[in-house]
């Protein structure tokens, strides 16, 4: 009962924690990308604009409602849900730290629930977002919003791929599938006496590929062709006003600080401390959270200084280089294993 | 025909992740050099002798407007901006302005009306700000154009300045 | 006629005349300001000096003005020695000249201003401080004199010895301070005053009702003609920003009024303002006189004309020709006694222009089959019929407001006026612009036809005469007497 009790609460906590870091991710959106510009960015909605998500949140929900007609008004409505939720239901698996206390021999985890098949759970439920996207694109009526999808479908079956590739990687050398276990294995030696034996260090190139194909799993530059501003005038959520479009956002910066967090546990060490291996939970979760934002950072700061690429750029750099840099990564794994 | 020759990619070009390297040190160096935005209502706008902001009539110390409504800026203004009617007033100079009214939304702050006054009544302040409700109080007439003399020295000692380097 | 070499064309040349005005009558320009042609030249500002040549005379300079034309004369105005020597007189003339064009309201057509920019130096040589006079001396209601702008010209001293017959100004005081004073300090007298301020080529004697008014530059300026009296003198009328009539000024018209007109004409405009009026049409309703539409004042009083019989019809003497043939035909077709209101004599008459009738159209009217009848008369025709319709701007007045509002016959008024008449007996009045809004024809006393010309727009809601009797004629058409039932 308890056990039940503390699951709950983790649950309420990790939802809104995430819900509040997509906020802030969009504050500070605006103010990186300000800062790359010379620009000072939101400073008027409380101290330092930190309130600026708070109005915009407000805003949307005053905006006006618009259904475009002639398609399926449910699926219009149905795809901002689709988009957002699976981004949300990921998180569930993501272990932000090691063990926080024990009730009646049951230890109480750092992650909502601590699957056998995290990783197969993680990429399966976020492969669900393009659905929503693809059905926002369709449902719009309209020839921006439907190129967008497509785009993004064709775009985001090209780099799972390479992704999951990667990922069996990672998995062939932890021997696991739960993404906790993953993040343990890799503190429990060093490499050279002083490197923690994280995967970025044992497995450089798949770091960097994997690192790419997030950018690519998750709409964002230099590879957002679903939304495209200058060719497809906003794409898929061309058509969309008020809060269905403030849930695209929400799922789009939550499917972000997935990947950010699924990053941090395949290639960090997850919630590790270098050489500080009885690090207590709560500074566990604060490294975690640290490792996360850094990435949640290179999102944005890559966003602001890359332009983006061409569509076909795109596909040949998923199939034709990513696709056989993944695979010979796997072979070089599975025969460094085997020796 | 013109040929454009393409330069030959290095290797690192072609891998194109130093070259990524290299735009992300550009931009987060560019985070903390200094901004180019002023913070416009805290921070006013630096004006000079030189701005031209919106035209305001004259006042001598002792009350009396330079102003005679001669009608030179009137017929000066390109875009029909000004309007004034006259009536006489019991001085040396016995005409004076009974309504000056300066139509804020068509003014285009050329400064003709300036240049075309014989009496250096009207002067191109380093007033700049023009917001309101209505259209009809952006009509602006005598008790919002009137200024002292003494705040619109600066610009009267440029423009004398200017004129003296004209004539020589 | 003589023929003389002007700037080297060969031109013919009126013998009685001077050689300004054969200058002036082909196009050449010689600056003056004391020449006027309908006044004596006396040569008293040197501003029109020549250069003429005669026969094998060595060439001098003199003044256009006071040379008469003999045959073979060959003349140059723009010789250095000319230009020189006006240039030099206009030094003289402007020593004493304040230079306040920001405040004359002469600024823009003064004749001053003009030849010292095409003629004049930009600085002059004296050192002497200007002269003080006095600025704003009152010479009567009318006039204004500003005795330091004045160049002494005596064009104003002229016109009144000689236009209109009696001497009321003089060049008094010598040299530097020669002023322009009337005898004995009284006021100008006559109604032919502002006369002056037209004639004066610079600012000293300006209109008191112009004063500070307007710049020249913003008149729109039309050519009409005069509504005072039935001499109908050719005016230009001249409106500021589209609605105020700021002035009236003759012009030259050689069989009417030359370059003259009195000021009963001159000031006529200030009655003829924008207040008072009538605007839009109004219908008699059961709580009195109502706003209605002009289409629906117009609908009321065709079908007056079908459901009734015995009509009368009052014009005004303000109509034009064109609206005087429009109201005729409607009469006929009505059925309707037409009479034209003839008001007494003004009383104004005099030996130059005013005829002391002060219909400007009576002739024209005449001319179209309208019999004039007096005021008295019309007021009986009025009451007696069952219908009476007033036509055209103050024809309530002339008829006789008091009597018209108080009168207890059967008949009910249309009225077609600028002033709205408060009246039980009123079943619709429309209200119809000015003689300074409307544009037609009229013919003055000696059969002179001349034009008026609309110099401002109507006030919203108010029709031209023309129109609203053609409208009302069309709609007299479709409902003839018998249509409608009693």
């Amino acid at each position: 009962m308890t056990v039940l009790l503390a699951t709950l609460l983790k649950v309420l906590v990790i939802f809104g924690c995430l819900i509040s870091a997509a906020g802030i991710s969009t504050l500070a959106e605006r103010k990186i990308s300000a800062w790359i510009q010379l620009r000072r960015g939101p400073n008027r909605v409380g101290p330092f604009g930190l309130l600026q998500p708070l109005a915009d949140g407000i805003k949307f929900m005053f905006k006006e409602e618009f259904v475009p007609p002639g398609k399926s008004r449910f699926l219009f409505i149905l795809a901002p849900a689709l988009a957002a939720v699976p981004a949300m239901m990921s998180v569930a698996v993501i272990p932000f730290t090691g063990r926080i206390a024990e009730i009646d021999g049951t230890p109480i985890l750092g992650s909502v629930a601590d699957l056998d098949m995290g990783a197969i759970f993680i990429m399966a439920v976020s492969g669900l977002g393009v659905y929503g996207i693809i059905l926002g694109g369709w449902a719009s009526n309209s020839k921006y919003p439907l190129l967008g999808g497509l785009r993004a479908a064709a775009q985001m079956i090209s780099y799972e791929l390479s992704m999951i590739l990667i990922i069996l990687a990672i998995v062939a050398m932890s021997g696991t599938l739960n993404l906790r276990e993953i993040a343990d294995a890799q503190n429990d030696h060093t490499l050279l006496g002083f490197l923690p034996a994280w995967n970025v260090f044992l497995q450089p190139l798949a770091f960097v590929l994997f690192v790419i194909c997030t950018f690519a799993e998750t709409n964002r530059h230099p590879f957002d062709f679903a939304e495209c501003e200058s060719e497809l005038v906003g794409g898929f959520h061309t058509e969309y006003s008020s809060m269905k479009f403030a849930l695209f956002f929400i799922g789009e910066y939550c499917a972000m600080i997935v990947m950010a967090c699924l990053t941090t546990t395949l290639f960090l060490g997850g919630a590790s401390v270098p050489f500080w291996a009885e690090a207590p939970w709560f500074i566990g979760l604060g490294s975690f959270v640290f490792k996360a934002a850094a990435f949640m950072f290179l999102f944005i700061w890559v966003r602001w200084s890359l332009p983006r690429f061409r569509y076909d750029q795109l596909m040949a750099l998923g199939w034709k280089v990513f696709l056989p840099l993944a695979i010979t990564n796997i072979f070089i794994t599975g025969l460094v294993l085997a020796l | 025909m013109v040929i454009v020759k393409r330069k030959q990619l290095t290797l690192g070009e072609r891998l194109y992740l130093p070259e990524i390297v290299r735009g992300l040190s550009i931009t987060v160096r560019k985070m903390f050099a200094k901004r180019a935005t002023r913070q416009y209502p805290e921070e006013p706008l630096v004006t000079t002798a030189v701005t031209r902001g919106q035209p305001r009539l004259a006042m001598n110390p002792d009350q009396t407007l330079r102003c005679v409504s001669c009608g030179m800026c009137e017929a000066a203004c390109p875009a029909y901006a000004i309007t004034i009617d006259a009536h006489e007033v019991e001085r040396e100079i016995e005409r004076e302005p009974e309504h000056f009214e300066i139509d804020m939304l068509r003014c285009i702050l050329c400064g003709f009306c300036e240049e075309a006054c014989p009496k250096e009544a009207i002067w191109m302040s380093d007033e700049l700000e023009l917001a309101d409700y209505t259209r009809a109080s952006l009509v602006y007439k005598l008790d919002r154009l009137v200024r002292p003399v003494s705040q619109l020295q600066g610009r009267i000692d440029y423009i004398e300045e200017i004129n003296r380097r004209w004539n020589n | 006629m003589t023929r003389i070499r002007l700037n080297g064309k060969e031109i013919d040349a009126d013998k009685d005349r001077p050689l300004i005005a054969a200058a002036l009558a082909n196009g050449v320009d010689v600056p003056h300001y004391c020449y006027h042609s309908g006044l004596t030249p006396v040569g008293s500002c040197r501003m029109c000096q020549v250069e003429v040549t005669e026969g094998e005379r060595p060439a001098r300079v003199v003044a256009a003005c006071r040379t008469p034309v003999s045959e073979g004369m060959q003349v140059e105005t723009q010789t250095p020695a000319a230009q020189a020597a006006r240039r030099e007189c206009l030094e003289f003339l402007l020593k004493n000249h304040p230079l306040d064009c920001a405040i004359c309201d002469k600024a823009g057509e003064c004749q001053l201003q003009d030849y010292t920019y095409a003629e004049g130096q930009s600085e002059g040589l004296s050192a002497e401080p200007r002269r003080k006079l006095d600025k704003r001396r009152s010479l009567g209601e009318v006039i204004l004199l500003d005795q330091e702008r004045c160049i002494l010209c005596s064009r104003c001293v002229r016109f009144f010895e000689e236009v209109e017959g009696q001497a009321q100004l003089t060049i008094a005081g010598r040299g530097a301070n020669s002023t322009i004073q009337t005898f004995a300090g009284r006021d100008l007298s006559g109604n032919y005053q502002g006369n002056v301020a037209d004639l004066c080529p610079v600012g000293a004697l300006t209109l008191k009702s112009f004063r500070f008014q307007a710049r020249v530059w913003n008149l729109t300026k039309r050519a009409s003609t005069c509504g005072e009296c039935s001499r109908g003198c050719a005016i230009s009328v001249e409106v500021l920003r589209q609605g105020q009539v700021k002035r009236i000024r003759p012009r030259y018209e050689a069989l009417v009024n030359r370059w003259w007109m009195c000021d009963t004409g001159r000031f006529a405009f200030e009655g003829a303002t924008l207040s008072g009026r009538l605007e839009g049409a109004q219908l008699r309703g059961y709580s009195g006189l109502e706003d209605c539409s002009t289409s629906e004042a117009l609908a009321a009083v065709a079908t007056g004309f079908a459901v009734h019989t015995n009509h009368v019809f009052i014009a005004s003497p303000w109509l034009t020709v064109e609206e005087g043939r429009d109201l005729v035909e409607l009469a006929q077709a009505v059925g309707a006694v037409l009479r034209m209101v003839s008001p007494e004599e003004s009383g104004l008459a005099d030996k130059i222009l005013n005829t002391g009738d002060p219909c400007p159209n009576r002739r024209g009217l005449a001319d179209v089959g309208i019999e004039s009848a007096s005021a008295p008369e019309c007021l009986q025709l009025c009451t007696g019929a069952e219908t009476a319709t007033l036509v055209g701007e103050r024809v309530v007045n002339l008829v006789g407001r008091e009597a018209l509002s108080e009168h207890d016959g059967k008949s009910r008024l249309f009225v077609f006026d600028t002033q709205a008449l408060d009246a039980a007996r009123v079943a619709v009045q429309v209200g119809v612009a000015s003689w300074v809004e409307r544009s037609g024809t009229w013919v003055n006393a000696d059969g002179h036809e001349s034009p008026i010309a609309a110099a401002r727009s109507a006030p919203a809601g108010v029709c031209g005469t023309q129109g609203l009797l053609d409208d009302l004629r069309a709609l007299v058409a479709t409902c003839a007497p018998g249509s409608v039932s009693r």
